[in-house]
């Protein structure tokens, strides 16, 4: 088919057709509605041959589909930051159901105070819930990783629901060029979903999601979850290679951009590591040996891979666009953790950017590589930074003068 | 450090009895820690609860593995293969069952080789109090064998018991029937060793895919595995004289544990009846009659 | 489904689709309205579930059920039928299922789903006319919490959280919320009150009710031994006596059109049903409180009036 010009939502849509998805349940919000209207709109024009229903909250909607993913239909589903949140309570319960849903969250800040803009408190809330992760950068990888992720999802050795996240605005609404492949290509990399194991018939009933009563018994399911979220590791190397192969796009765990002689490294995720790479390719023209590492699966975490690629490292900088109200940065946690045991780990920076979708500027990340050098040079290590100009402090004071403040 | 175990079934007052022996010996000046263990929390299903009184600072918490003292509520537990009330036992422990039995013959039936005390509460709570409850009970009865003083228990059963039950004449019952109970018991003198548990084996748990792995049943009407005939205290026998096979039993059971035989009269499936006696209640004909269970020959076969 | 309409229990359906054995206390009224209604639809069923009482009939490793089983959460059973439901049909379009083997889809809930937090997914899935049927059990309290008061509590019963005490010396202070109307007012094809003291009512509605496609509805008043506080042998006389009191009217509404399917010759006294239980001993001892007792005797006489049978 070609390319097209198309939004991030746009691409997820077209992730769903591709895939031959069979049902969508569905409720709106800001910025994910494109991409349920896109869907509604092919399916009522007969583009697209699926079953949608709108439903009456996320909290209904990631449970119908859930359950008809448990009932053996390729079902997806989309939300952001407060749906996500009011389905959270379903979303670890149809991850224990072990069902191959594929849903896309379009990143939102978080309430209070009610915002649009993007920040990646919303998905990663739901981090420990079973779902894998995969966060994307532009809009040709949300489409790629919905194909992906359903390949993922659907594998024996994983059996465990996916989320692809996409940022708010920046890549939801924002258009570029996405190769569409043809369908019959899309559907050698993915078959028609077979369930195996989920599906209610009367000849085979089953009762699925009971209670499980005992710590011994309980422990049991849920570290099978862990082992089918680390196997998943594996999966994914196969998929990408896969992917690779009938596509032409290569995919990573993690992306290492200007990587492997690098010296100060930042560590990013999603739409705003673009910056991140702008930034690594100026203080490459003064002279400083930068590089990027963005995460691309966060769930199962890519410990091994971002183990290899730091190694040797002198100092890592990791820019969360999120925050952990009372300790910093999400992320930084997950990588000090992941590097802690290493010889010769390099020093670890932690700095707060772009919450609800801030802008984060050429000088802050200037002042993110002096800072990374000024701390090898000391060893010292300062607390989380928030990246903040004095612009934004001058605009934020003149707000809070109308807001009658003064 | 004591450490009692308590085995009953929902309903019957396992937990309270807990709580009852706790309050009496934090009354009697100990270090104490109470803690009941229900899953399932309806009527019926087997409930653990457990008791630490220590003169020093308890260091421990969770269920009590290793006993010195188990009181076993329900006597049909003792073959429950999952609950399994006698595990972890102490050397030189105490048992006591609540049976009509006496304690040779407990040992004998169960094959228990430490000492045992029995005491029928079923058959005191309703006579004394008119109903088989046995919180108040078993708790005299632990209190005695715990070595808890008298007035402790009293006030511990005015001071836990006030709260659930607002009749102040029931409660009057039970307090009259526990130091009955205390006073029945001989108390013993107890030289429990160390725990005798067997060493555990930490292993790794091996991957196994989500057909395996995933909380989804693939079998289909199980429960009565279960065995839930086991919860009587009375069971329903049908005297087929008077019945009229007008299928009102076999209509109300909540069960659906009646069956009809061949010359259409009803007959139960007491492996899981659970004695409800409904059946009892609703036959026109008064053709079923409500017996005391004994449980004495709750063996496979030789119900 | 057979439909014509049975006239004795010797008529009900002999096959039993929910086995023995199941935790649920000795004695429950839901129980035996589920083992009914279970025996009216057949066994090629799934059951959608929220969180309640009846959770615990399937604990690993075990089920009662020979059909299928779907725990949701608390708010969300319909939800989670309109999953199965939408997916059934998907499946049986695509040529994946035999028609012949398609599966009712059955929601089963207790008070507290059905009257407070599942609500709003109840409404939606009566809304998009979801071809399913919903039962509810309504033992008139959260009772596998252990008892408390919920949306569908009766007025002045004791609940672990409307304890009459010194100052409130009622129990619940509110009334019992009208789901029957509630859910009337979306038009449903089939809506009923069913009672486990009347099964041949039961076993008929549901025949009635298969001839509907799309949302039919259920609700029980289901005695509850332990959350009520009476002898379990009882469960059946008591549940009899909320009818014949007039406390719980059995009827049904097609299509929004309410029908009395029994109604009492002779209303008995709603004491009678009150001083069985002590969710009620309040009213009765130490002091008998006659204003409250008649408040409850009128509320009742006034549903009857207001339907015309009562003058
Ligand atoms: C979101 C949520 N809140 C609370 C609970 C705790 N909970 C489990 S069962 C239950 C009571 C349900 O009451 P009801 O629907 O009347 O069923 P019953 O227990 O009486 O059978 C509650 C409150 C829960 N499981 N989920
Ligand atoms: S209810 Fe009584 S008379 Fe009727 S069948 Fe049962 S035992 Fe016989
Ligand atoms: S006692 Fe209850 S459970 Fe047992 S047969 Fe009678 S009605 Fe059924
Ligand atoms: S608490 Fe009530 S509704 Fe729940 S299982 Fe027991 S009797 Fe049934
Ligand atoms: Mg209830």
């Amino acid at each position: 088919m070609g390319k097209e010009m198309l939004t991030g939502n746009g691409a997820a849509a077209w992730g769903v057709r591709m895939a031959e998805v069979d049902y969508i349940p569905a409720y709106p919000i800001t910025p994910q509605t494109e991409i349920i209207e896109t869907i509604a709109k092919w399916i009522s024009d007969g583009a697209m041959d699926a079953s949608f229903v709108t439903m009456d909250s996320e909290h209904s909607m990631v449970t119908a589909a859930g359950a008809a993913s448990a009932t053996g239909v390729r079902t997806f589903t989309a939300t952001s930051s407060q749906g996500l949140l009011y389905g959270f309570e379903m979303i670890y319960t149809v991850a224990g159901w072990r069902v191959p849903l594929v849903m896309v969250n379009v990143s939102r800040g978080l309430s209070s105070p009610i915002t649009l803009g993007p920040d990646h408190n919303d998905i990663l809330a739901i981090r420990d819930s079973g779902f894998l992760q995969i966060h994307c950068e532009t809009c040709q990888e949300v489409f790629d990783s919905i194909l992906m992720a359903y390949k993922l999802a659907e594998d024996e050795r994983v059996l465990l629901p996916v989320i692809v996240n996409m940022d708010g605005f920046y890549l939801s609404f924002t258009r570029e060029p996405v190769e569409i492949p043809d369908v019959e290509t899309v559907r050698s990399f993915l078959p028609e979903y077979q369930p195996e194991h989920a599906f209610f018939k009367p000849a085979q009933p089953m009762a699925q999601g009971v209670a499980v009563l005992g710590g011994e018994f309980y422990s049991y399911f849920k570290y099978q979850m862990h082992l089918a979220s680390k196997n998943a590791l594996e999966v994914y190397k196969e998929v990408c290679g896969d992917f690779e192969q009938k596509f032409g796009r290569k995919y990573r765990t993690i992306e290492e951009y200007m990587l492997e002689d690098a010296e100060y490294v930042l560590v990013m995720t999603n739409s705003f590591s673009t910056l991140g790479k702008a930034a690594v390719k100026r203080a490459r023209e003064n002279g400083l040996k930068a590089g990027l590492l963005r995460l691309r699966v966060l769930r199962p975490f890519p410990d091994p891979d971002i183990k290899n690629a730091l190694k040797g490292k002198r100092a890592v900088a990791v820019i969360d666009q999120n925050i952990s109200i009372g300790k910093g940065g999400i992320i930084y946690s997950e990588m000090a953790g992941c590097l802690y045991n290493e010889i010769n780990r390099p020093l670890l920076l932690s700095f707060i950017g772009g919450l609800g979708g801030k802008n984060i500027s050429p000088e802050e990340f200037e002042l993110i590589f002096d800072k990374m050098i000024k701390a090898e040079d000391t060893g010292i290590v300062e607390a989380p930074h928030l990246l903040y100009t004095e612009n934004e402090w001058k605009e934020m004071a003149g707000l809070k003068e109308i807001a009658g403040k003064g | 450090m004591l450490r009692l175990r308590f085995h009953g079934r929902g309903g019957q007052g396992a937990k309270v009895a807990s709580r009852v022996l706790g309050t009496a010996a934090f009354l009697d000046g100990y270090n104490v820690q109470d803690f009941p263990l229900y899953g399932a929390e309806k009527r019926g299903a087997p409930i653990t609860a457990f008791t630490r009184i220590s003169r020093e600072n308890i260091m421990e918490r969770g269920v009590i593995s290793d006993p010195d003292i188990v009181i076993v509520i329900d006597e049909t537990l003792l073959s429950d293969p999952k609950a399994m009330p006698l595990s972890g036992l102490k050397k030189g422990g105490v048992v006591f069952v609540n049976t009509p039995q006496s304690p040779l013959e407990s040992k004998e039936r169960y094959s228990i080789t430490d000492h045992v005390i029995t005491l029928d509460l079923t058959k005191i709570g309703l006579d004394m109090i008119g109903k088989p409850v046995l919180s108040s009970l078993a708790a005299a009865v632990a209190s005695r064998i715990a070595g808890i003083g008298e007035d402790a228990l009293r006030d511990a059963l005015e001071k836990e018991l006030s709260g659930i039950i607002s009749d102040r004449g029931i409660l009057e019952k039970n307090t009259e029937a526990a130091l009955y109970c205390y006073d029945a018991v001989v108390p013993v003198q107890m030289k429990t060793t160390e725990s005798i548990r067997e060493g555990e084996n930490v292993i790794n748990i091996p991957f196994e895919t989500a057909r395996v792995s995933s909380p989804a049943i693939n079998a289909t009407g199980n429960t009565p595995l279960r065995r839930t005939g086991n919860w009587r205290v009375f069971r329903p026998v049908w005297d087929y004289d008077l019945c009229t096979r007008c299928m009102t039993c076999v209509a109300r059971c909540p069960e659906g544990c009646i069956q009809v035989n061949e010359d259409g009269y009803p007959y139960a499936d007491y492996e899981n009846c659970k004695g409800c006696l409904i059946c009892a209640r609703e036959c026109p004909a008064k053709a079923i009659n409500d017996v005391r269970e004994m449980h004495s020959q709750s063996e496979e076969g030789e119900l | 489904m057979d439909t014509i309409p049975i006239r004795s229990i010797r008529e009900i359906p002999p096959e039993e689709n929910m086995l023995s054995g199941t935790p649920a206390c000795a004695g429950c009224g839901g129980l035996l309205t589920l083992r009914h209604c279970l025996k009216a639809l057949g066994e090629k069923i799934v059951i959608v579930n929220a969180a309640s009482c009846f959770t615990l009939l399937s604990i690993y490793p075990f089920t009662p059920f020979k059909n299928s089983w779907l725990y949701t959460a608390m708010a969300c059973a319909p939800a989670g039928a309109q999953g199965v439901r939408d997916a059934l049909d998907i499946l049986i379009k695509k040529g994946k299922l035999d028609p012949e083997e398609d599966l009712k889809v059955v929601v089963l809930t207790g008070d507290g789903s059905a009257y407070d937090m599942g609500l709003s997914s109840t409404s939606g899935a009566i809304y998009r006319n979801l071809d399913f049927y919903y039962i509810c059990y309504d033992n008139e309290a959260y009772g596998n919490t252990g008892f408390q008061q919920s949306g569908a509590t009766p007025f002045a019963s004791r609940t672990a959280t409307s304890p009459p005490g010194g100052a409130r010396p009622t129990g619940a202070q509110l009334q019992k919320k009208d789901l029957f109307e509630i859910w009337n007012s979306h038009r449903p094809p089939y809506l009923a009150t069913i009672s486990p003291a009347y099964p041949v009512d039961l076993v008929n509605k549901f025949r009635k009710a298969e001839q509907y496609k799309g949302p039919k509805l259920f609700i029980s008043h289901s005695s509850c031994p332990p959350g009520w506080g009476f002898d379990p042998s009882h469960s059946v006389s008591l549940a009899k006596l909320a009818v014949e009191t007039g406390i719980w009217p059995l009827k049904e509404s097609v299509h929004g059109k309410v029908e009395h399917t029994f109604v009492p010759k002779k209303f008995k006294p709603v004491e009678d049903y009150l001083k069985e239980q002590e969710r009620f001993a309040h009213l009765f001892k130490p002091v008998r409180q006659e204003d409250i007792l008649k408040s409850i005797q009128e509320t009742v006489n006034e549903y009857w009036r207001k339907h015309k049978l009562l003058s």
